[in-house]
C-alpha cells in the first residue's frame, strides 16, 4: 500500500517523445485499430442522419401540404392522384419529371384548418376565411378563391402519401439505428480490446525486463512504488489508448460531419452559425488552463491526505503513546482543508465552464433563429433546415464538454508513461555471455582470486578476498556484522558483479555462464526465509514441475520438517497465510532446507539463522543441517560453534578482509584471533580441552 | 436512511446549502423546460407567418435570458448540491481520522493499514457520491421525468405521448438490471486486478528467492497468467459495459422514430401543429438522461450506502482504553514500579503471553529485562504504557493502579523508545521534539548529542530541517533508533523505557549512549530491554523472561554464575562482538 505515500506528479499534458514510444506500442495492432476507426466513420455518419432525416421529414413531407396539385385529364391521372370533384389531383413534387402544364390547386391552411382552392397563393400571404351557409371564401389581398374545407377522411386522401412516406423514413431510421447499434457495440468491443492486449505487452514487457534488473535496483526502490509501476500506471496507459487516442477520432469525425452537413444544407447560415466557433476556443482555453491547475491541485492534496493518513496509523502506537493525537489531529485537520479548498476550486471551475458552454450554445441558437428564422420568413430557407440546425449546434457541443476530461487522463498518462520508461530505460547491468559456456551439473569447485567488491563507489566491502573450496568441502564463514560474509554469498550467486579479481566455479569464471544455470547450481538458505503464498508443498517447489510430490515428502522427512507440516490441517496443501507468519521462524528456516533440499544443488549456501528459534526447533536443525550438506560443497555463514567446529575449512572475515583461515585445530594452533575467540568463550567449560589441543 | 444517522448532524449544520441547492436546481429543472415550448411556438409563429423580424428579435432575447437565468441557477446547485457533498467528504473523512486516533493498539492489530486507507478513500467517496450527485440526479430524474411527462399530456397529446414513452420503461429496466451485472463484473476485475498487484509486490519481495532459485522464466510464465487474467476479467466487463451505452441509445432511439412516425401523421393530419411536433422531440431529448440515470443513481446510493454501512462497523468500534471513572489525578510520577502477579492474554487469543509476573523496581533504579522474542518483554512495556489494560490488581506506578492514573498523566512521564524506531516524515528537530515541548534548537541539538546522532545530522545539508523518508533522507535503522531515543529523552520523563532500542546501533556507539545516559538515568526509573547483554550488563537489576514467566533476577555478575539462559545467550554473543573489538 506503499503508493499512497506518492504524490501526484503532473508533468506536460503532452509529450511527443513519449507518445511516440507509446504508440510504438499500438505497432502490432494498427489492424485493429484502423478498423475501429474506420468503424467510428460509420458510427459518425449514422449519428448525423438523424437531424437530416427530421429535416426531410418536416420540409418533404410534413409540412409539405401547400404543394400546388396539377388537375389532369382522367385518362393522364397516375393510379395515386386523387380523385376530387372529377378533378384528378397530383402533387407537382410527385412528377419524376417537370410538371406538366394544366389547371393548379391547392391546400393552404387558414385560421387553423385546411382548405383545398382553386389557384396557388404564397405561404406568407395573409388570408381570412369568410363562411356563408356552410360555402367558404378565402379572402386575400391580392384575390378572392373558393376554398373547400378539408376535414378526416377528405384530408387524408390528400395527406396519405406523405404518411406513408413519414412512416418509411422512420423505418430507414429504424434501420440506421440498427446498424448504428451494432457498429457501436463491435466498436467499443473492438477498441477495448486493442486496449487491453496493448497494456498487457506494456505490463508483461516491464515485468519481464524488471526481472533481468540487478538486486541493487531493487535495494533501492521501495517494494510499493515499483508495484504501482507494473499495475496502476499501465492502468492509466490504457485509458489514454481507449478513452483519448481513438475517441478523438470520433470527435474530430463528428465536428467534420456537423460542418460538411451543415455547409451542404445551407452554406449562409451555416457561416453565421460557426460565427460561436471562436468564443468556443476561447472559453475552452481560459477553462483548460484552470481546470489543469484545479485539478492538479486536487491530485497533489489528495496524495497529501492519504500519505498522512497512512502513515499515522501505522505510527498511531507512536502518537498515542506521546498523547500527540490533538497536534495530529490539527495538521490533518489542515490538509484536509487544504484539501477540500482545493476541490471547491476545481468544482468552481467546472461550475462555470459548463453552463458558460450552455450559454454559448443558447448564443448559437439565438443566431440561427435570427438569421434563419429571417430566411423562414422570406421564404429562401426551409423551416426543416433550420430545425436541423438547431439539433446540430447541440451535437456540436458535446465533443467539447467531454474535452476536459480526455485532458486530465492524457495528463496522468504522460506522467505514468514518464515513469514506466525510466525503468524500461535501465540497464539489466549483470547480462549473461552472448555464447555461455554449458554446465549442467557443477562439481562445485569454487575460486575467490583477488576479489575486491563495493556496493557503491569505491567504498570496498570486500578487499582482496581469495580462497578455494574443493568439492564436497564445507566451508564456515565467521565475522561480526558487516565483515563481508552475507557479500561473498552474494557474488558467488553473482547478484552483483565484482569489480576486480575473479570467481571461478568448476575453474571458469562465472561471468562465463548464463546466470541460469549458475544459479541452478547453487541453494540458498537465507536467514530470512521467504515464503510465497501458495501451498506448503508449492513453497518447497517452487515453481519446478519436476520436483514429484514424492520427493517433496522425502526432503521434508529429511530436513525434519515432514513433521509439522503434518499437523497442518491440509498438511502438504495447506495455503500459506500471510507470507507465513503463522510458521515460526524455526519452521520457516526447516522450509527452506527443504526447498533448497528438493532442487539437490551442486553448491549449498546457508545464512545460519539463530535468532527466535525454540529450543525445540533449534534441535531439529541441528539435527538436519548434516543431511542437507552432505555429499555437495558448502557455504555457511556460521553462529553456532557446533556448525563451525565442524567444517572442512573456517574463514574469519574482519572488515572485508580474510583474517584467518583454516580448520578448527589448526586455528587454535595459530593462537590468533580464533584462538582467542574460542578461548574467551569456552575457557570455563573447555579450558582443559583448548590446551589439550593446542599443545 | 438510518445508515446515515451519523451524518445527521452535519445535515442538520448544512441543511440551508442543500435547500438552496434544491431550490436551484428545481429552478434549473423548470426554466429548462420552457425551452421546447419556446421552441414550438417560434415554429408555429413561422408557418402561421404570425411573426416578423421583430418577433424573432423577441424570442431571441427570450431564449438568451433564459439560458443566462438557467447558467446561473445551474452554478448556483453544482456549488451547493455538490460544493456541500465535499464539505461532507472533509467532515467525515475528520471523523474518521479523529476516532481512529481513540482506538487502541488492539485494533490496529487487527486491522491492516490498506484496509483502512480503502476506507479513507473508496468508502468515503461512494458516500460522498451517493450524497452529493446521488441527491441530485435523483431529484433531478423524478422532478424531470413528472413534469415533462405532464408537459407532453398537457400540451401536446396524451396518446402520442402514451406511444412515445413506451419504450423508456424498458430503458429503466434494461439500465438497472445492466448496473447489477456490470457491478459484479466490474468486482471481478478489481479481483483479477488485486491478484495482478499481490503476484507483483510477492515478486519483488522474494526476488532474492527469485533470482537465487533462477525461477525468472517460470515467474515470468506465472505472471502472463495472472496479466491475461486481468485483460479476461476486462473482457468479460466489456461484452455487458460495451453494450450499455450504445443499448440506451437505441431505445431512446426508438422512443424517437415513434414521435418521428406517430407524431408526424398527427402533424399530417392536424391534430397537433408543427410547433408541437418540434416541442415534443425537444421533450423526448430532455428524458433520456433522466430515464438513463434513475438506474445509475439507485446503484449509486446503493453502493454509498454499502459504504457507509463498512464505516459505520469501524465507527461502532470502542476504544478499549480510556480513562477511568475512578481515575485520580496525580501531581508528579516519581517512578516508583510493581508487577503483583501480572497474567495476561492478548484479546481475542487463548495463549497467555504473562504468566505470574511480580516485581518492583524502586524509583530511580535501572532494570534490565532479558529474553527471547515472543517472551513477553514488549508486552509488558505494552501494558505499563496501558496500550493494553492489564487486569486490575497487577499494575501500579508510585503504589496506584494504573488504571486509576489518567492516561495523560501516565503517558506524558514515560519516555518510550520503542523497537520499531517509527519515524514520522517531517524534519528531524520535529521528529526529535515530537512530544511538541517547545524546545528550542539549542535544546534539541543537546539531546541528539546524548542520543549520539548530532554529528550524523549535521552531516545532512539541511541538518536539522533535514526531511525523514521517502521525499527527505533515508535513514539507516541505526540512525532511527538514535532520533527516537533522543525523541524519549527530550520529555524529561520520569520513566524511561528503551525497548530493544539499540539493536541496530554498533557496539561502541551502544557503550557510548550508554555512558552518556548514566548521568541522565540517575534520576529516572529506567527500563532496559534487549537481546544483547551488553546493553544491560551494567543495570542496577536485570530480570530474564522465558515465555512469559520471570526466570531469573539479580545483577550482572550474579546472574552469571547461575546456570540459565542468561549465561548462555552471554556466550554466544561473545563470540561476535569479541571479533570485533579483538579485531
Amino acid at each position: 500500500m506503499q503508493y499512497f505515500h506518492e504524490e501526484e506528479q503532473l508533468g506536460k499534458a503532452y509529450d511527443a517523445r513519449l507518445m511516440k514510444r507509446l504508440l510504438a506500442y499500438a505497432k502490432p495492432y494498427w489492424g485493429l485499430v484502423l478498423l475501429s476507426i474506420f468503424l467510428l466513420l460509420l458510427i459518425t455518419g449514422t449519428e448525423l442522419a438523424r437531424p437530416l432525416l427530421v429535416q426531410r421529414a418536416i420540409d418533404n413531407h410534413i409540412n409539405a401540404y401547400d404543394v400546388p396539385y396539377v388537375a389532369l385529364p382522367p385518362h393522364e391521372a397516375p393510379e395515386e392522384a386523387i380523385e376530387f370533384n372529377g378533378n384528378f389531383l397530383y402533387r407537382e413534387d410527385w412528377f419524376e419529371e417537370a410538371p406538366p402544364a394544366g389547371e393548379r390547386f391547392q391546400v393552404i391552411r387558414a385560421e387553423g384548418k385546411y382548405f383545398l382552392i382553386p389557384g396557388v397563393i404564397d405561404r406568407d400571404t395573409p388570408r381570412e376565411v369568410d363562411e356563408i351557409n356552410g360555402i367558404f371564401s378565402i379572402i386575400t389581398p391580392e384575390e378572392n378563391y373558393s376554398g373547400y374545407l378539408l376535414e378526416g377522411e377528405e384530408l387524408s386522401q390528400f395527406r396519405s402519401r406523405d404518411i406513408s412516406s413519414v412512416i418509411n423514413l422512420g423505418l430507414i431510421f429504424l434501420l440506421i439505428i440498427s446498424l448504428g447499434f451494432v457498429l457501436n457495440y463491435a466498436q467499443v468491443y473492438m477498441l477495448q480490446y486493442t486496449g487491453q492486449k496493448i497494456v498487457f505487452d506494456i505490463r508483461q514487457e516491464l515485468f519481464d525486463h524488471m526481472e533481468t534488473l540487478p538486486l541493487s535496483f531493487f535495494d533501492g526502490n521501495p517494494v510499493g512504488r515499483l508495484v504501482t509501476r507494473v499495475t496502476n500506471d499501465t492502468q492509466t496507459l490504457h485509458e489514454m489508448y481507449t478513452a483519448v487516442l481513438v475517441n478523438l477520432f470520433r470527435d474530430i469525425f463528428m465536428l467534420i460531419g456537423i460542418v460538411i452537413v451543415m455547409v451542404s444544407l445551407n452554406w449562409r447560415l451555416a457561416l453565421i452559425s460557426f460565427a460561436v466557433l471562436p468564443l468556443i476556443f476561447f472559453v475552452t482555453a481560459i477553462f483548460r488552463l484552470k481546470a489543469r491547475d484545479a485539478y492538479r491541485q486536487v491530485r497533489v492534496k489528495l496524495a497529501r491526505i492519504n500519505a498522512f493518513f497512512s502513515e499515522n496509523i501505522s505510527g498511531m502506537r507512536i502518537v498515542q503513546i506521546f498523547k500527540q493525537e490533538d497536534r495530529k489531529f490539527k495538521e490533518f485537520d489542515n490538509i484536509n482543508t487544504d484539501h477540500f479548498k482545493a476541490s471547491m476550486r476545481e468544482l468552481k471551475v467546472f461550475a462555470i465552464f459548463r453552463p458558460s458552454m450552455e450559454v454559448l450554445y443558447a448564443m448559437g441558437v439565438a443566431l440561427i433563429l435570427w438569421f434563419g428564422g429571417g430566411s423562414v420568413l422570406q421564404g429562401v430557407l426551409e423551416f426543416g433546415v433550420l430545425y436541423a440546425f438547431i439539433n446540430y449546434m447541440e451535437q456540436f457541443f458535446r465533443p467539447i464538454n467531454d474535452l476536459t476530461e480526455k485532458y486530465n487522463i492524457l495528463q496522468s498518462a504522460m506522467a505514468s508513461a514518464e515513469r514506466i520508461f525510466m525503468i524500461r530505460d535501465r540497464d539489466p547491468v549483470i547480462k549473461d555471455p552472448a555464447e555461455p559456456k554449458k554446465l549442467a551439473t557443477a562439481r562445485g569447485k569454487i575460486d575467490f582470486k583477488n576479489v575486491w567488491f563495493a556496493y557503491q563507489e569505491e567504498d570496498w566491502v570486500l578487499r582482496d578476498i581469495s580462497f578455494s573450496i574443493e568439492p564436497g568441502e564445507t566451508v564456515a564463514l565467521v565475522g561480526a556484522t558487516g565483515a563481508g560474509k552475507s557479500s561473498i554469498i552474494n557474488l558467488l550467486s553473482r547478484f552483483y558483479d565484482i569489480q576486480k579479481g575473479k570467481i571461478l566455479l568448476d575453474g571458469n569464471d562465472i561471468r562465463d555462464y548464463s546466470t541460469h544455470d549458475l544459479r541452478k547450481n547453487i541453494g540458498l538458505v537465507l536467514q530470512d526465509v521467504f515464503i510465497f503464498s501458495g501451498t506448503v508443498r508449492d513453497n518447497i517447489r517452487l515453481n519446478n514441475k519436476e520436483i514429484s510430490d514424492k520427493r517433496i515428502e522425502e526432503v521434508s522427512r529429511l530436513v525434519n520438517a515432514h513433521t509439522f507440516i503434518e499437523k497442518l490441517p491440509n498438511k502438504y496443501d495447506e495455503e500459506v497465510m500471510e507470507r507465513g507468519s503463522t510458521f515460526s521462524s524455526g519452521q520457516r528456516q526447516l522450509l527452506a532446507f527443504a526447498r533448497a533440499l528438493a532442487f539437490d544443488p551442486a553448491v549449498l549456501v546457508l545464512d545460519e539463522a539463530t535468532a527466535n528459534i525454540d529450543t525445540e526447533t533449534e534441535i531439529l536443525i541441528q539435527d538436519a543441517l548434516p543431511r542437507l550438506m552432505a555429499g555437495r560443497t558448502n557455504i555457511v555463514v556460521a553462529h553456532r560453534l557446533s556448525t563451525i567446529q565442524s567444517a572442512d575449512k573456517i574463514i574469519v572475515m574482519h572488515k572485508g578482509k580474510i583474517r584467518e583461515m583454516g580448520n578448527h585445530q589448526e586455528l587454535l594452533q595459530e593462537k590468533g584471533l580464533y584462538y582467542n575467540l574460542y578461548l574467551l568463550q569456552y575457557k570455563e567449560d573447555f579450558g582443559e580441552e583448548i590446551r589439550k589441543a593446542s599443545s | 436512511m438510518k445508515t446515515f444517522f451519523r451524518l445527521k448532524e452535519f445535515i442538520r449544520e448544512n441543511k440551508i446549502y442543500y435547500i438552496l441547492g434544491i431550490l436551484a436546481l428545481i429552478g434549473t429543472n423548470s426554466l429548462q423546460l420552457i425551452i421546447p415550448q419556446l421552441l414550438g411556438r417560434f415554429a408555429d409563429s413561422i408557418a402561421e407567418r404570425q411573426v416578423d423580424q421583430g418577433g424573432i428579435f423577441i424570442f431571441i432575447i427570450v431564449l438568451l435570458g433564459l439560458s443566462l437565468l438557467i447558467a446561473f441557477f445551474r452554478f448556483l446547485w453544482r456549488i451547493y448540491v455538490m460544493g456541500n457533498a465535499r464539505r461532507m467528504e472533509y467532515t467525515l473523512r475528520n471523523m474518521l481520522f479523529r476516532h481512529l486516533q481513540s482506538l487502541s493498539t488492539e485494533f490496529f492489530n487487527r486491522h491492516k493499514t490498506g484496509d483502512l486507507m480503502a476506507h479513507a478513500t473508496n468508502d468515503i467517496q461512494a458516500v460522498r457520491m451517493a450524497l452529493g450527485p446521488g441527491i441530485v440526479l435523483s431529484i433531478d430524474s423524478l422532478f424531470l421525468t413528472t413534469v415533462i411527462i405532464i408537459m407532453m399530456i398537457t400540451t401536446i397529446d396524451w396518446q402520442l405521448t402514451l406511444i412515445a414513452l413506451l419504450p423508456l420503461p424498458f430503458m429503466v429496466a434494461i439500465v438497472t438490471r445492466f448496473g447489477k451485472i456490470i457491478h459484479t463484473r466490474f468486482k471481478k476485475v478489481q479481483e483479477a486486478f488485486s491478484d495482478l498487484t499481490d503476484r507483483t509486490q510477492e515478486n519483488f519481495s522474494g526476488i532474492r528467492v527469485v533470482k537465487g532459485f533462477a525461477q525468472e522464466n517460470e515467474e515470468k510464465e506465472k505472471f502472463r497468467q495472472v496479466n491475461q487474467e486481468n485483460v479476461d476479467a476486462n473482457m468479460h466487463l466489456v461484452r455487458v459495459w460495451g453494450l450499455f451505452m450504445p443499448l440506451v441509445q437505441f431505445i431512446s432511439a426508438l422512443s424517437f422514430i415513434i414521435v418521428l412516425g406517430y407524431g408526424g401523421i398527427l402533424v399530417i393530419n392536424g391534430t397537433i401543429s408543427l410547433g408541437n411536433f418540434v416541442t415534443f422531440n425537444s421533450y423526448l431529448g430532455m428524458l433520456t438522461w433522466p430515464m438513463m440515470a434513475i438506474g445509475w443513481v439507485f446503484n449509486m446510493i446503493q453502493r454509498g450506502k454499502a459504504s457507509m454501512d463498512r464505516l459505520n462497523t469501524l465507527f461502532e468500534n470502542k476504544p478499549a482504553v480510556t480513562d477511568q471513572p475512578d481515575a485520580i489525578s496525580l501531581e508528579s510520577i516519581k517512578g516508583k514500579i510493581e508487577f503483583r502477579n501480572l497474567s495476561f492474554t492478548y484479546p481475542g487469543t487463548d495463549e497467555p503471553v504473562l504468566k505470574n509476573v511480580t516485581f518492583k523496581i524502586p524509583p530511580g533504579q535501572t532494570v534490565g529485562i532479558l529474553g527471547r522474542t515472543g517472551s513477553g518483554k514488549t508486552t509488558l512495556m505494552n501494558l505499563l504504557l496501558r496500550l493494553y489494560n492489564p487486569p486490575r490488581g497487577t499494575v501500579f506506578i508510585d503504589d496506584t493502579d494504573i488504571h486509576q492514573i489518567p492516561l495523560e498523566t501516565l503517558r506524558e512521564n514515560i519516555g518510550y523508545v520503542p523497537q520499531d524506531n517509527f519515524l514520522f516524515s517531517t524534519t528531524i528537530k520535529e521528529n526529535v521534539d515530537f512530544a511538541s515541548t517547545g524546545r528550542s534548537l539549542k535544546e534539541v541539538e543537546d539531546y541528539t548529542k546524548m542520543a549520539q546522532v548530532y554529528d550524523n545530522i549535521i552531516d545532512f545539508p539541511k541538518k536539522y530541517e533535514t526531511l525523514v523518508g521517502e521525499r527527505g533522507v533515508t535513514l539507516s535503522g541505526g540512525q532511527k533508533q538514535r532520533i527516537s531515543l533522543a525523541r524519549a529523552l527530550i520529555k524529561d520523563p520520569s520513566i524511561l523505557i528503551l525497548d530493544d532500542s539499540l539493536s541496530a546501533v554498533d557496539t561502541q556507539t551502544e557503550e557510548a549512549i550508554l555512558h552518556n545516559l548514566k548521568e541522565v538515568m540517575a534520576d529516572k526509573t529506567s527500563l532496559i530491554i534487549a537481546h544483547r547483554i551488553s546493553t544491560l550488563k551494567n543495570a542496577d537489576y536485570i530480570i530474564v523472561i522465558e515465555e512469559g514467566e520471570v526466570t531469573q533476577q539479580g545483577n550482572h555478575d550474579e546472574l552469571l554464575k547461575e546456570d540459565g539462559l542468561y549465561r548462555e545467550l552471554y556466550q554466544k554473543q561473545l563470540l561476535e562482538d569479541k571479533i570485533d573489538s579483538v579485531g
